[in-house]
């Protein structure tokens, strides 16, 4: 399966549980809403897709009229009736509706149209748009949309054409038209004195709300979440977002670039002082002060807290920008290393520009052996762009324990990186690390000990519902069963259950239960291998264990797990494989009887046959079952069939 | 058979050269850690498609060699081992003295970098033994350092770490986890530097416990009969493979061909439960119905995808289902493309090489323990891209990795055309001579050093301890833990 089809797959499973709201000024019936769909998409030829909101501030920007309306012969109502608009999406659909009154009205359906427009002569049932638009109306709105085309499509040419004739010709072809509906549209245009730029329609439709396809594994968990829920518009969103806050927003923009722009002069003057560089009319040399040093360390502490700012009040630009090191004057101490790959450099990597940066800061900090809150972060920050540095998680560890950070806290933080790279070890070796120094200041009080079992466990079951069978989260979870001793936590026993009732050839589960079942301190000889019987092992828990895989194979016979399972218990509890005989088989019968009376519903239960066959010294049945295997039930594994038949050491496996 | 696949080695040497003469896309950032393992699977495939004689020109001329060998050499570090990536080499500092900490040197990157040195040695000129590529492949390889740093990264219980760190407050820490392939690397390193010098003899370093190691793998034998990082844990083809290599590698002498099945072997407690566990990895591979049109459910079936169950199990001798004959890692689990390497491996140096090769379909006499026509007609029908290299999974695009171990299963499956391949060193058979040659120069200048030292008496044993211990001193400011315990 492609990934891409995958991702596409979630995108329209998501969008499709997280319809976009209705619109707070359309808040009439379902028709209406159907309306709002369709006749966005028929106007704007594609259906509303994700703004991303900072653009929303410079679309509804100024709305231009077209040069000819200058005339104020406004056949409009006034916009006097306008209620002050709270939110950036009102003002936006206000906005849009003074200069799209048509379309508003077509949009918003005739029942309760925006504020700027008069009361319609009759609700409109739904019948479709147009038919809410008197004639004269309805001329004038189609005369826009001819207008805004041919007002688009000459300006292409112009470089082609020389003469207004063409650029007119030209407008005819496009619309289609002759020469005199292009006259014909201009001139109601004109009357209606119509506006031909606006809003688009996309701000109108509540933007924030479609999912963007491409997005991390956390944030799109984290969006989901919150959208299946029925949350509440985001704090940042275009609809919540007030006007007042918006102005805040694009004030602190404002500002930002200044700085931005600022820094970036003194900058370049800097570079040429190092340059030695001279002025071209003064023939000075170019000189940095103390003063401007001073004046561009405080500009960019202003600009690092702007950008927290920003970034802490809605995604953007600004935030994305954040990453960046070499402009964050908490590291202007730090000189970066950057790599150079020699000549003959193997496998080298297109490595992202952000990437590049913080690993030439790491080398620099890794060189110093500094062990700091922004080493701290820029540990995080690499792991966010590539969790499988072994040096990285080791020095994060140096880190944390040099600060004295709270474990707990870090193995808090550690469950989001693991949920976003579920192939990742590194993450469980950190992991492993943490609970071996975390343990011994929980370990003298039970209470402690199991309340982090609970918390442990929970997270491991919501990143196993993810991926059922993976090997790290498994391995860490019987180091955590052994180092907590869980081996009689109820809990621990039924989780595991569950995930083989879920899956019955989930062989990891089934591996992590013969681990519980047959490592408990309590009724195990320390030391003793897997593959050995354990005189500890007590004979009511080996029978319990039978009859568990025995149940569980009935389930699906040709189901391995539960099968090595069985072998495994026998062995353990010093049994004879034979003790299975009877049961093995209800898998075979009229076995070497013919095509017709044979039928074998398991391999696995001819293997064990012939195995316990052998157990008593039936060679020929053995030997019998084994060549079956081979010749028809498990072909593939002929050669292994063939192999074990010569263990046997019969005559007709000789011959 | 008429309808046997053929391995286009052209096309497969065209997916290298691509490799090697491009960066590698952004999606290898992940393995930016292990860009050695990357250059080892680009040079390792190079070296398995271009056996000697075959008239292939190999894509590395032998011009560039030299410079190839100097960028892994750039990477050792001066406390032992070898950096996985540039990106965490630290640089000089101010007296030219490289800067150290002491977990950039990671015991799989030391591993893949002794390899691709070995790779990457001047071709011999025939006749000549003065002029010898081979011995010199090892030059500039600090032979003593590395095997001390390899020393201190297994841990008492026998098992090995891949990096070490001092951790504040806490001591040294071996890093990396209870993993099988450490053990494995461990092994190997030990085999490919140490050499055959005895206690007391000039060239002396002080070999790890390799009875705590073989200990350790013993016992983490699963009750199913395969092999994990523990026994507690659940069996692993990969974890299979290193734990049978590593017992191997630890007997294996020092030169000439590997003893089949060493006595370490077998001492494997459940040794015919281990073969059973490797032969169930080999499964009859079914294509995957249609995929339907506007499939939204299929988030989580990758699982079920390439591993799929026959209707009825007679449906399991019908011929035509036995076409494609693939590998998974564990029970129930998919179809991957290293499998068939790992498991067709951990077969040779089990001592069961012989039993490999043939099948059932192409008529070859039965007493393999892996279907050979099977599983090649799997690898070249279904995991082999158009473009060459091979895929993890049936349809997916190819990456290094499993681009190398689709060859190197193959090479030891016997496949025409290819190098002879070592199943225990995972480089062609030629290179490990190379390797053989290599260490016993650099054997012999440790021992002409020391025996240099000895006569003027400026170097001892001691000496060289207290040399750990001021690097101790400029890597954390305090006496090694590891030495104090002593």
């Amino acid at each position: 399966m492609p990934p891409s089809k995958k991702g596409g797959g979630k995108g329209k499973a998501s969008q499709a549980s997280t319809p976009p709201p209705p619109p707070p000024l359309a808040t009439t019936t379902t028709a209406a809403e159907d309306k709002v769909t369709s006749q966005g998409g028929a106007t704007t030829g594609k259906p509303p897709s994700k703004e991303s909101d900072d653009e929303s501030d410079s679309a509804i920007g100024p709305v231009l009229p077209s040069s000819s309306t200058a005339a104020p012969t406004d056949p409009l109502p006034a916009t006097a009736a306008l209620p002050e608009p709270r939110t950036v999406l009102e003002r936006t659909r206000a906005r849009f509706a003074a200069a799209r009154p048509y379309e508003a009205r077509l949009i918003f359906g005739s029942r309760q149209p925006p504020p700027t427009l008069a009361e319609p002569e009759e609700p409109g049932p739904g019948l479709g748009g147009l038919k809410d638009l008197e004639p004269r109306e309805r001329a004038a709105w189609l005369a826009t949309r001819i207008a805004a085309r041919i007002a688009r499509r000459p300006a292409l040419s112009a470089t082609t054409t020389t003469g207004g004739a063409g650029a007119a010709e030209l407008a005819r072809v496009a619309c289609g038209g002759g020469a005199k509906t292009v006259r014909e549209a201009w001139k109601l245009v004109n009357e209606g004195s119509v506006p031909l730029r606006a809003a688009g329609e996309k701000q109108l439709l509540g933007a924030a709300t479609a999912p963007t396809p491409a997005s991390t594994g956390i944030a799109r968990r984290r969006r989901e979440g919150a959208s299946s829920r029925g949350e509440p518009a985001p704090a940042g969103s275009l609809e919540a977002r007030t006007i007042a806050a918006a102005e805040a927003r694009w004030e602190r923009r404002v500002r930002l670039a200044c700085l931005l722009a600022e820094s970036r002069c003194f900058r370049a003057q800097r570079e040429r002082e190092t340059r030695g560089v001279r002025d071209d009319r003064t023939g000075e040399p170019a000189v940095v002060t103390e003063r401007e040093v001073v004046e561009d360390k405080r500009r960019r502490l202003e600009i690092a807290a702007l950008r927290r700012d920003m970034a802490a009040h809605g995604s953007g630009p600004a935030s994305r920008a954040a990453g960046k090191i070499a402009s964050n004057p908490d590291w202007d101490d730090v000189v970066p290393v950057v790599l150079e790959e020699p000549a003959g450099a193997l496998a080298s990597i297109a490595y992202p520009a952000d990437y590049a940066e913080a690993m030439s800061y790491l080398r620099a900090v890794m060189k110093a052996n500094e062990h700091s809150e922004r080493c701290l972060w820029l540990t995080e920050h690499i792991i966010n762009m590539n969790a499988s540095h072994y040096t990285v998680w080791l020095y994060r560890a140096a880190i944390l324990f040099a600060l004295e950070k709270p474990i707990a806290e870090e193995i808090e933080w550690l469950n989001e990186i693991a949920l976003a790279n579920l192939k990742n070890y590194q993450i469980w070796h950190h992991r492993h690390l943490l609970v071996e120094n975390h343990f011994p200041s929980i370990a003298a009080d039970p209470a402690a000990v199991a309340a982090f079992a609970a918390s442990e466990r929970r997270f491991l079951e919501r990143i196993l519902a993810e991926d059922t069978k993976n090997y790290h989260v498994w391995s860490y979870r019987s180091y955590l069963a052994n180092k907590l001793g869980l081996f009689s936590d109820a809990d621990e026993l039924a989780s595991v259950e569950r995930m083989i009732d879920d899956d019955v050839r989930n062989n990891s589960a089934w591996s992590h239960r013969f681990f519980l079942v047959f490592s408990h301190p309590d009724r195990a000889t320390p030391g003793a291998a897997a593959t050995e019987p354990d005189p500890k092992a007590p004979p009511e828990m080996v029978d319990r264990e039978v009859a568990y895989a025995q149940a569980k194979i009935r389930l699906a016979p040709q189901n391995q797990s539960p099968w090595s399972y069985l072998r495994g218990v026998l062995v353990k509890g010093g049994r004879k494989l034979g003790e299975a005989e009877g049961f093995a088989r209800e898998f075979v019968t009229g076995l070497g009887k013919g095509e017709d009376e044979e039928d074998v519903t398991s391999t696995h239960a001819l293997d064990l046959l012939a195995d316990i066959y052998a157990e008593q010294g039936r060679k020929e049945e053995a030997d019998l079952c084994l060549q079956r295997l081979g010749q028809k039930w498990d072909r593939i594994r002929l050669g292994y069939w063939e192999w074990r038949r010569r263990g046997l050491g019969t005559e007709a496996a000789a011959a | 058979m008429a309808d046997e696949p053929t391995l286009d080695i052209d096309r497969h040497l065209r997916y290298w050269t691509m490799c090697l003469r491009s960066p590698l896309p952004h999606h290898y950032l992940s393995s930016d850690g292990n860009r050695m393992a990357l250059a080892y699977f680009m040079i390792n495939s190079v070296a398995i498609l271009t056996p000697p004689g075959s008239g292939k020109p190999s894509p590395i001329p032998a011009s560039d060699r030299r410079s190839l060998r100097r960028w892994v050499l750039s990477l050792q570090q001066p406390g032992g081992g070898f950096a996985g990536s540039p990106t965490l080499a630290l640089p000089p500092g101010p007296d030219g003295v490289q800067a150290v900490d002491a977990s950039v040197a990671n015991l799989p990157a030391t591993l893949f970098a002794l390899q691709l040195l070995a790779l990457l040695a001047d071709d011999d000129d025939d006749d000549d033994d003065d002029n010898d590529g081979a011995a010199a492949a090892f030059d500039g390889v600090d032979r003593a350092r590395t095997l001390r740093w390899l020393r201190r990264l297994q841990r008492p219980d026998g098992s090995f770490g891949e990096a070490l760190k001092h951790l504040p407050g806490r001591g040294w820490f071996v890093g990396g986890g209870y993993d099988m392939r450490y053990c494995y690397i461990a092994a190997a390193v030990r085999w490919i530097l140490r050499g055959d010098v005895q206690e007391g003899e000039p060239g002396w370093v002080d070999d790890f416990d390799t009875h705590a190691l073989a200990r350790y793998i013993l016992s983490s034998q699963t009750y199913d009969g395969g092999f994990a990082g523990s026994s507690q844990e659940e069996p692993h083809a990969g974890y299979a493979y290193c734990a049978i290599g590593a017992l191997a590698l630890l007997d294996r002498p020092i030169s000439g061909h590997p003893r089949p099945g060493g006595t370490l072997v077998a001492s494997i407690r459940d040794r015919p439960g281990l073969i059973r566990w490797l032969a169930s990895r080999q499964f009859v591979y079914l294509e995957p119905p249609e995929p339907q049109e506007d499939d939204d459910d299929d988030d989580d079936n990758d699982d079920e995808d390439n591993f799929r169950l026959p209707q009825r199990l007679s449906d399991l001798s019908l011929t035509e289902n036995l076409r494609h004959v693939a590998c998974n890692g564990r029970t129930n689990k998919v179809a991957d493309t290293c499998y068939t390497w790992w498991v067709g491996g951990a077969l040779a140096n089990l001592g069961l090489g012989a039993e490999l090769g043939g099948g059932v379909a192409d008529g070859e006499a039965p007493g393999v323990l892996l279907d050979r026509a099977g599983a090649r007609r799997f690898l070249l029908e279904r995991m082999a891209h158009r473009i060459g290299g091979f895929s993890k999974h049936p349809g997916g695009p190819p990456d290094v990795y499993h681009a190398c171990f689709g060859l190197a299963a193959l090479a030891v499956l016997g496949e025409p055309g290819l190098s002879e391949f070592d199943s225990g060193l995972a480089v062609p058979a030629r290179t490990v001579r190379v390797m053989e040659r290599a260490r016993a120069a650099l054997v012999e200048r440790d021992r002409a050093r020391d025996r240099a030292s000895e006569g003027d008496g400026t170097k001892r044993p001691a000496e060289l301890a207290g040399e750990a211990v001021a690097l101790g001193l400029a890597m954390a400011g305090k006496k090694p833990a590891w030495l104090s315990e002593r």
